[in-house]
C-alpha cells in the first residue's frame, strides 16, 4: 500500500523543458508545484564542464545522459504482422533522463512551425483537394500560428535564439527565411558564424535561386539575459553539443534557463530519482487524483494533487496514459480510440559532400545549431501538384561536430573497413560537410503506440509497443527533397564527390538501430474533435479535465522542423490558459 | 564561391601586407636562440608559436630584437624586457603579466588590440602602435616559444578556505552564481587553449585580479563576444581574488622545457 | 604476475602478422609500457590474439599505427571487463526471439559473452586466425562481415562482426583514458584536436588547424595523455565510463 503524501496543487511528471516551464509559470501563479523526475540532479556548471564532458565514448557511444534501457525501453516492429521485440539497446532515438531531461543534450535547432503546418488538413484540402490526403490521418492542430506566436516569441527570449528574421510583422526581411510566419519581434541575438562549407552552401543555394539563411540557434551568440533574468554566455563552437551537456552556459537548456530561476521559489519542490508509475483516477474516472511513484528510497508513494501535468518524453507520456487507463487506447482495427494514435517520426536523408583539399571544414569546430538552411522545399512552400506526396523538409548544411568515433566520412564506393577505408577517412575528415534533409512525417492508421503483450520493464509494467514504418508518402517526399539537396551539393565548387543516404529509401524499412533523430511525435495529439485527439486545443485531456499534457506527443503529425520550438509554443499556450482561466474555475475548457 | 588555396598554417589568415622586414642585425646568435629553435621541434610549442606561419630563424631573431627594444620601429619605444623581463617573467606588481610560453596568437591579438585601442592601455597602446605588423608577430612568436616554468614567486599567505573556493570556481564554477568553470576554456590545468585562450596557471594573481576588474567594468572587452565580462560581472571581489590566487599557485608545465625535451627525444609519431 | 607481458602474447601473432609488434620504429612510438606488464582484465591469450589479428585487418598499419598498435586490444579488454561488457545499457529480459535486422540486438548475450562465445566457436577447429597469412585473414574477416559459412549457434556472425568492428573503431578513436588511441594515433590520423575545444575565433576561417591533440587527461606540454594507468588502476575512469 502506497504511503499517501500531503496534497499539492499541481504535480508535474518530468523535469525537462516543459516540466520546468510549467513549474515556473504555475509557481509564479501561486500554485504549489511538485516536480517528479526519474533521474539525477545535475547542473551545467558542476556536471557538464570541459574537458571531462568532451568524452565521446562516455556520452555519445555509451549514452550516459540518456534513458537507462534496462529499466525503461519499448518494443518495436515495422508492422502488425510482426512480433514486436524489445529495443534492447538505444539507437534510432535517445530520450533523456535527469534534471533538464533531453533538453540538456539537444542541439538547439530552434524552429517555429509554418502557419500552414498547424492547419495541415484544411490547408492542403483547400489548395489541392481533400483526396491528396487519402490514407492519412493528417489533421489540423486546432490552434493557429497567430495564437501561438506570442508564446513562440517568449520561448525565443527564454533561449536567446540567434538568427535572422525573415518575416517581421509581415514584412519580408533580407537574409532570413522568407517562408516563416510573421514574427512580432526580431531574434534576440545575431546569427551564428558560418564555417567555410556553410558559406559555400549559402552562395550556391542563392545562385540556384533558393533562399538560404542561418539556422535558428539556441546556441547563444552573445551574452544574454533571458526573459526570466537568467544569464547565457556565447557559444565557443566546441563541437560537443548533441548528446552532451554544455558547460559554457551557451546552449539554452532547461537547467540554466528555467530551473535556476525557480529552484528557490516557495511554491517549487523537485523530487529526483523518483519514477512515476501511474496517474490515479477518481472513483467516477472523470478526474485524476494524483500520481503514484517510487521515491528515491524505493518506496511506493502516492502524491495527491488537484492538477496533474504530464511532462515526460513524448513516448513516456503515452505510456503513462496507457498504463494508467487515461483516455481510450487506439485500436487500429476499428480506427477508434485516440491514445497511441498518430504516432509519427522524422524522415531523415542527407547528401554527403567531399571537398578537395582547398576547403577546410575542420568539422570539430561546430555547434549543434550551426547550419545554413533553405526552406524552399519544406511544408507547402512549394507546389505539390502532381508530386504524389504532401509535406517536405528543410535542407541544411550542418556542422555540428567532428567527434571521430562517429564522424568517419568516406566517399561513395569506399570499402567499409581496411586499408582503403582508413586512407579515405584520413583524406576526407577535414574536408567534408553533410547536407541534411530534415523531413516531415505524416500520420497513417498503421503507425501507432500501444502496450506490449509480452515484455515488461523493471517496474513490472508492460513495455510501450511501437508499430512504425515510413509511409509511402514520406518515402516519395524524402527522395524528392534529397534530390534537391544533391543538386545543390553537386553545384558547389571544390567538390570531388557526393554521397547520399536516405533512411526512408524505397525498399528499406525503418530501423531502430542507426541513430536518426530524437523527434518522436504523436500518440496523444491535440485537436478539436475528441474522436481524433486526446487533448483539446488547450492541451487538456478530453476525458479527465484536470490532466494537462505537454510535449511532442501532442503533434497530430510531424512537421519538417525540429520539435522543441513548436512544443514549447504549445506549452506556454497551455500554461497561459491554465493560469488565466482553468485554475480559477477548473472544468473542461472545451465541450466534447 | 571559389576558395583560394591557403598556405598558412595557423588560422589567423591575415595578409602580411607590406610590413617592413627587419633583417637580423649583426649580433652573434645567442645560445638561447638555438634553444628556442630546438623547442620548435615539439608540436605543441610550434603550434603555440605559430601566428601566421611557422616561425623561422629570422622571425625569432626579429622577435628577440623587438623584446630588447632594438628593432627598427619598436626600438624607438620601450623594450619589452624592461617590464616583462628578459625571460618574459613579468613581475608581481599586477601590471606586468608573464609572457613566457603564453599562447602566441593570443599575444599577437593583444598587440593588435592595444594598437587599435580595443584593449585600452596607455603604455601598451603607444608601444604596440610603433610596432610593425611583422614585429608584432615576431615578438609574440618569440615569447610563445619560451619555456614557461614555475616562477620563484613568494605567494603571500592566504586563507585556505578562500584558496579552496578559488580552486572550486576554477574546476566546476558555481551553479549558485551561474559561473561556468574556468577550465572549460582555459584548459584542464589552466594551461590555456592556444591559439585563442591564454594560460592562467602560474600567472600573477595581481594581474589576473586586475583583469577581472577591468572585464567587470567594461574597460576590457576584447575577447570573442565579450564572454569574460559576462562571467566577471557575476563574481564578487572575493571570488576574483580567490580564483586569481588559486591559479597563481598552480604549476604551469604547459611548454615546460623538460617535457619538451622528453618529447623531442621520442621518435616522430608518424 | 611479474612475467606477464601483453606484448609477448601478441608477439605470438607470428611473422605473417603484425610486423610492427616486433621492436621497431612503429612500436617505439607506443610508450605505454605500464599496460604491458598488467594482466588482461578479461581476455585470455587466444582471444587477445584473435582480436588483434582481426582488428589489424580492419585497421591495418600504414603511415599511422594499426588498431592493435594503437592499443585497441587493451581498450577492448577493459571495455569487456567493465560495465559495457557486462551489459550495461542493454535490456536483457526474455523471451529472446530471432528478430528482423531493424529490431537490433536480440541475442541473449552481453557483449562480453557474445565475443567470448563467438571467438570460441570460430576457433574451435584446427585453424587459428592468427596462423593465417595476411590475405587469408582478410578473406576470413570479409566472410565474417557477410555472415557466410559460419554456424556459431546463438551468435549470429554479423552481430559478432558488428560488435567487434564497433569496439575497434571506439578503441582507435576514443579518448586515450580508455586505453586505446595511444599517443593520439587515431586523432592525429584524422586531425581531431581532442577534448580541449574553443573555436569561437576560428570557425569561419578557411585554413588548416594543426593543433596537437589534447585529451581529457592530457599531460601539458607533451603529446600524450596520462591515460592507461588511469584506465587500469583508477576505478575512476573505469566506473565513470558507463553506469547506465
Amino acid at each position: 500500500m502506497a504511503t499517501e503524501l500531503p496534497k499539492t496543487d499541481v504535480v508535474i511528471v518530468g523535469a525537462g523543458w516543459t516540466g520546468l516551464a510549467a513549474a515556473k509559470e504555475l509557481a509564479d501563479a501561486g500554485q504549489r508545484c511538485v516536480v517528479i523526475e526519474r533521474g539525477d540532479w545535475r547542473h551545467d556548471a558542476t556536471n557538464f564542464g570541459a574537458p571531462e564532458e568532451h568524452d565521446e565514448l562516455k556520452y555519445a557511444r555509451r549514452k550516459e545522459h540518456m534513458i537507462d534501457t534496462p529499466t525503461k525501453t519499448l518494443s518495436f516492429r515495422n508492422n502488425s504482422d510482426q512480433t514486436a521485440l524489445p529495443m534492447r539497446r538505444l539507437g534510432s532515438f535517445l530520450p533523456g533522463k535527469g534534471l533538464g531531461g533531453a533538453g540538456i543534450h539537444w542541439n538547439g535547432q530552434l524552429w517555429r512551425p509554418l502557419p500552414s503546418d498547424l492547419q495541415m488538413r484544411s490547408h492542403y484540402a483547400e489548395r489541392y483537394g481533400e483526396s491528396i490526403l487519402d490514407g492519412m490521418n493528417v489533421q489540423d492542430w486546432g490552434v493557429t500560428y497567430d495564437e501561438l506566436e506570442p508564446h513562440l516569441d517568449f520561448f525565443d527570449r527564454v533561449c536567446g535564439t540567434a538568427g535572422v528574421a525573415g518575416n517581421l510583422n509581415g514584412e519580408t526581411q533580407e537574409g532570413g527565411n522568407p517562408f516563416e510566419g510573421p514574427r512580432s519581434a526580431d531574434y534576440p541575438n545575431p546569427p551564428m558564424k558560418a564555417s567555410p562549407p556553410l558559406q559555400m552552401f549559402r552562395d550556391t543555394a542563392a545562385q540556384m535561386g533558393y533562399n538560404p539563411f542561418h539556422m535558428p540557434s539556441a546556441n547563444v551568440t552573445k551574452a544574454y539575459e533571458n526573459a526570466y533574468g537568467a544569464q547565457l554566455h556565447p557559444c565557443t563552437y566546441c563541437g560537443f553539443c548533441e548528446r552532451f551537456g554544455c558547460g559554457y552556459f551557451a546552449k539554452a537548456d532547461p537547467i540554466i534557463c528555467i530551473y535556476d530561476v525557480v529552484k528557490d521559489h516557495e511554491n517549487f519542490e523537485l523530487r529526483m530519482n523518483s519514477q512515476v508509475l501511474r496517474v490515479e483516477k477518481s472513483a467516477d474516472g472523470k478526474t485524476a487524483t494524483g500520481v503514484t511513484y517510487i521515491d528515491e528510497n524505493g518506496q511506493e508513494v502516492f502524491q495527491p494533487a488537484d492538477t496533474v501535468c504530464l511532462n515526460a518524453y513524448a513516448l513516456w507520456n503515452v505510456h503513462l496514459m496507457l498504463v494508467s487507463g487515461l483516455g481510450t487506447p487506439y485500436d487500429p482495427e476499428t480506427g477508434e480510440g485516440t491514445v497511441g494514435r498518430n504516432y509519427a517520426y522524422q524522415t531523415i536523408a542527407a547528401a554527403s559532400v567531399f571537398f578537395d583539399e582547398n576547403v577546410w571544414s575542420n568539422p570539430f569546430m561546430g555547434a549543434g545549431a550551426l547550419g545554413m538552411t533553405i526552406d524552399d522545399f519544406n511544408g507547402d512552400n512549394f507546389d505539390h501538384t502532381d508530386l504524389g506526396f504532401v509535406g517536405g523538409g528543410y535542407i541544411s548544411a550542418n556542422q555540428t561536430n567532428g567527434r571521430p568515433i562517429n564522424y568517419q566520412p568516406t566517399p561513395p564506393d569506399t570499402p567499409s573497413w581496411g586499408a582503403e577505408w582508413k586512407q579515405a577517412v584520413r583524406e576526407s575528415y577535414l574536408h567534408h560537410v553533410g547536407i541534411v534533409c530534415h523531413g516531415s512525417s505524416v500520420a497513417v492508421p498503421e503507425n501507432y503506440l500501444d502496450l506490449d503483450p509480452t515484455y515488461k520493464d523493471a517496474y513490472g509494467q508492460p513495455l510501450l509497443r511501437m508499430t512504425f514504418d515510413f509511409p509511402e508518402n514520406d518515402r516519395k517526399m524524402s527522395a524528392y527533397v534529397l534530390s534537391k539537396a544533391e543538386e545543390i551539393a553537386r553545384n558547389m565548387d571544390n567538390v570531388r564527390a557526393v554521397g547520399t543516404v536516405n533512411r526512408a529509401a524505397e525498399g528499406e524499412s525503418y530501423s531502430v538501430v542507426p541513430y536518426q533523430t530524437t523527434h518522436n511525435t504523436g500518440g496523444a495529439v491535440i485537436g478539436t474533435d475528441p474522436a481524433t485527439s486526446v487533448v483539446n486545443r488547450y492541451g487538456q485531456m478530453w476525458d479527465h479535465h484536470n490532466v494537462f499534457v505537454f510535449g511532442a506527443c501532442l503533434f497530430p503529425q510531424n512537421l519538417g522542423y525540429n520539435p522543441t520550438g513548436p512544443l514549447m509554443g504549445l506549452a506556454y499556450w497551455t500554461l497561459d490558459h491554465m493560469k488565466n482561466d482553468y485554475l480559477q474555475n477548473p472544468r473542461p475548457l472545451m465541450d466534447a | 564561391m571559389k576558395l583560394a588555396r591557403t598556405a598558412i598554417l595557423a588560422i589567423a589568415s591575415v595578409s602580411l601586407g607590406s610590413a617592413a622586414i627587419v633583417q637580423a642585425q649583426d649580433q652573434t646568435e645567442e645560445p638561447e636562440m638555438s634553444e628556442l629553435e630546438r623547442r620548435l621541434d615539439v608540436d605543441s610549442v610550434l603550434f603555440n608559436a605559430t601566428i601566421k606561419e611557422e616561425p623561422d630563424d629570422d622571425l625569432l631573431e626579429l622577435g628577440r630584437l623587438v623584446a630588447m627594444g632594438s628593432s627598427e620601429n619598436g626600438g624607438s619605444g620601450m623594450a619589452c624586457i624592461t617590464c616583462h623581463g628578459v625571460d618574459g617573467e613579468g613581475d608581481g606588481s599586477g601590471a606586468f603579466p608573464r609572457l613566457d610560453g603564453q599562447a602566441g596568437w593570443y599575444m599577437y591579438k593583444q598587440l593588435q588590440d592595444y594598437a587599435s585601442g580595443d584593449r585600452p592601455n596607455r603604455v601598451m597602446s603607444g608601444i604596440a602602435q610603433r610596432l610593425t605588423e611583422r614585429e608584432r608577430e615576431a615578438v609574440s612568436a618569440y615569447y610563445a616559444a619560451m619555456p614557461s616554468g614555475d616562477l620563484d614567486t613568494a605567494h603571500g599567505s592566504m586563507d585556505g578556505t578562500l584558496l579552496q573556493w578559488g580552486g572550486q570556481l576554477a574546476a566546476v564554477g558555481s551553479a549558485e552564481k551561474g559561473i561556468p568553470a574556468c577550465v572549460n576554456c582555459h584548459g584542464a590545468q589552466g594551461t590555456g587553449l592556444p591559439p585563442s585562450v591564454p594560460y592562467l596557471a602560474g600567472q600573477y594573481a595581481g594581474y589576473m585580479e586586475l583583469q577581472l576588474e577591468l572585464w567587470t567594468d567594461g574597460t576590457r572587452d576584447n575577447d570573442a563576444m565579450d564572454v569574460m565580462s559576462t562571467i566577471a560581472k557575476k563574481m564578487t571581489e572575493e571570488d576574483m581574488r580567490a580564483v586569481s590566487e588559486y591559479y597563481a599557485r598552480v604549476s604551469n608545465p604547459a611548454t615546460d622545457g623538460a617535457e619538451a625535451q622528453a618529447e623531442y627525444d621520442m621518435p616522430a609519431a608518424e | 604476475m611479474p612475467n606477464f607481458s601483453r606484448r609477448a602474447v601478441l608477439m605470438q601473432l607470428g611473422a605473417s602478422g603484425l610486423a610492427a609488434l616486433t621492436p621497431g620504429a612503429s612500436l617505439a612510438q607506443n610508450r605505454y609500457a605500464d599496460l604491458d606488464t598488467q594482466p588482461w582484465s578479461f581476455l585470455d591469450g587466444n582471444e587477445a590474439r584473435f582480436l588483434a589479428s582481426m582488428a589489424d585487418v580492419l585497421i591495418p598499419e600504414d603511415d599511422f599505427p594499426s588498431a592493435s598498435q594503437a592499443g585497441v586490444v587493451d581498450f577492448i579488454d577493459l571495455q569487456l571487463a567493465g560495465p559495457y561488457g557486462k551489459g550495461a545499457g542493454l535490456f536483457l529480459e526474455g523471451p529472446f526471439r530471432d528478430g528482423a535486422p531493424e529490431q537490433g540486438w536480440q541475442v541473449d548475450h552481453t557483449p562480453a559473452t557474445l565475443i567470448r562465445t563467438g571467438i570460441a566457436r570460430l576457433e574451435s577447429g584446427d585453424t587459428r586466425l592468427v596462423d593465417l597469412d595476411a590475405s587469408e585473414r582478410e578473406d576470413f574477416v570479409t566472410r565474417l562481415s557477410e555472415g557466410e559459412d559460419f554456424d556459431l549457434g546463438d551468435v549470429p556472425a554479423t552481430t559478432l562482426f558488428d560488435e567487434i568492428w564497433s569496439l575497434v573503431k571506439e578503441g582507435y578513436f576514443s579518448d586515450p583514458i580508455y586505453g586505446g588511441n595511444k599517443d593520439y594515433a587515431g586523432w592525429r590520423m584524422v586531425g581531431f584536436p581532442g577534448a580541449h575545444a574553443y573555436y569561437a575565433d576560428l570557425v569561419d576561417k578557411n585554413a588548416p588547424f594543426p593543433a596537437p591533440p589534447r585529451g581529457i587527461a592530457h599531460v601539458p606540454g607533451s603529446s600524450r595523455s596520462a591515460s592507461t594507468s588511469r584506465a587500469l588502476t583508477g576505478s575512476d575512469a573505469d566506473t565513470q565510463q558507463e553506469e547506465g
